[in-house]
């Protein structure tokens, strides 16, 4: 607990381009050791590919995308009395979207395509289409929650 | 120097900023390059702009600008402080509108000094009991 009372939530910035939070924290998190302006080139480039390939706002494309990968709920471990019980609890709607964005993006550096960019690209449109690896994780975690309904009264 | 209109100095990091406003059709000139030939990255162009279109004086003025010191990150904030403290002069009505869109805060985040006995600012070698 914060001994001088509460501490402020931090709050992005929106990016300069599409204004919009949810595109800078992307960057930050494709960005690898501290090269943000590299960052930036490969997620610019790859919502103009989304653009260019769907003719739509990739703003829109970008959040359909988010929409299909984020969580609802997830498990947690818990113990009790020496047994430990996957519990299944909600996702709060921060952790939702950092979850979202990290799938989004590990799936895509999983991915075969030539640059970074371009397996961001696809990442995005596949999950818009709701496929993909990311989409994928998503709905293991959904079952994963859903197999651990008995344990849900051990919420806490 | 004719037709000078404000003078003004901003800092950011270790970037040191001269920016001088003059009545023009709004170019920005960097150390004699333009403004994207400068930086090459559109998000900081926005960043030096933004204290122009804030106060809705984007085409109003050139901007003539000497910078040194620090990375381009920091240029381009030391910039976009001298351009908002160089509008101040020219018309202190624009205060409120700069001040709170926080532009006339010079940004006090600077590196830490390493310290002796540790490997980074804050960064301790690794304990071992024994």
């Amino acid at each position: 607990m914060p001994r001088r009372g509460h501490i402020p939530k931090r709050v992005a910035k929106p990016d300069p381009i599409y204004n919009s939070e949810l595109v800078t924290k992307l960057i930050n998190k494709i960005m690898l050791n501290g090269k943000k302006s590299l960052a930036e080139r490969i997620t610019y480039t790859a919502l103009d590919m989304v653009r260019e390939k769907t003719g739509n706002d990739p703003l829109e494309i970008l959040e359909k995308a988010m929409n299909n990968i984020m969580p609802q709920v997830e498990v947690k471990p818990r113990r009790v009395g020496g047994a430990t019980y996957q519990v299944p609890v909600e996702v709060r709607p921060e952790r939702r979207t950092a979850l979202g964005i990290r799938w989004l993006v590990n799936f895509a550096r999983e991915r075969g395509e030539h640059t970074m960019a371009e397996r961001l690209a696809a990442e995005i449109l596949d999950a818009a289409n709701g496929q993909g690896a990311s989409v994928k994780k998503r709905e293991d975690t959904h079952r994963m929650a859903e197999a651990n309904r008995a344990f849900a009264h051990y919420r806490w | 120097m004719a037709g000078h209109v404000a003078m003004a100095t901003g800092r950011r990091k270790t970037s040191v900023a001269r920016v001088r406003l003059v009545p023009g059709g709004g170019k920005v000139i960097i150390n004699g390059r333009e403004l994207t030939e400068y930086f090459g990255r559109p998000v900081l162009e926005t960043l030096v702009k933004e204290p122009l279109e804030k106060t809705g004086t984007i085409g109003q003025y050139d901007v003539l600008v000497n910078v040194y010191g620090g990375g381009l990150s920091g240029q381009a904030g030391a910039i976009r402080l001298g351009i908002a403290r160089a509008l101040e002069i020219v018309d202190p009505e624009m205060r409120p509108t700069l001040k709170q869109a926080g532009m006339l805060t010079r940004d006090p985040r600077a590196k830490e000094r390493k310290k002796y006995g540790l490997k980074k600012a804050r960064k301790a070698p690794q304990f071992s009991k024994r």
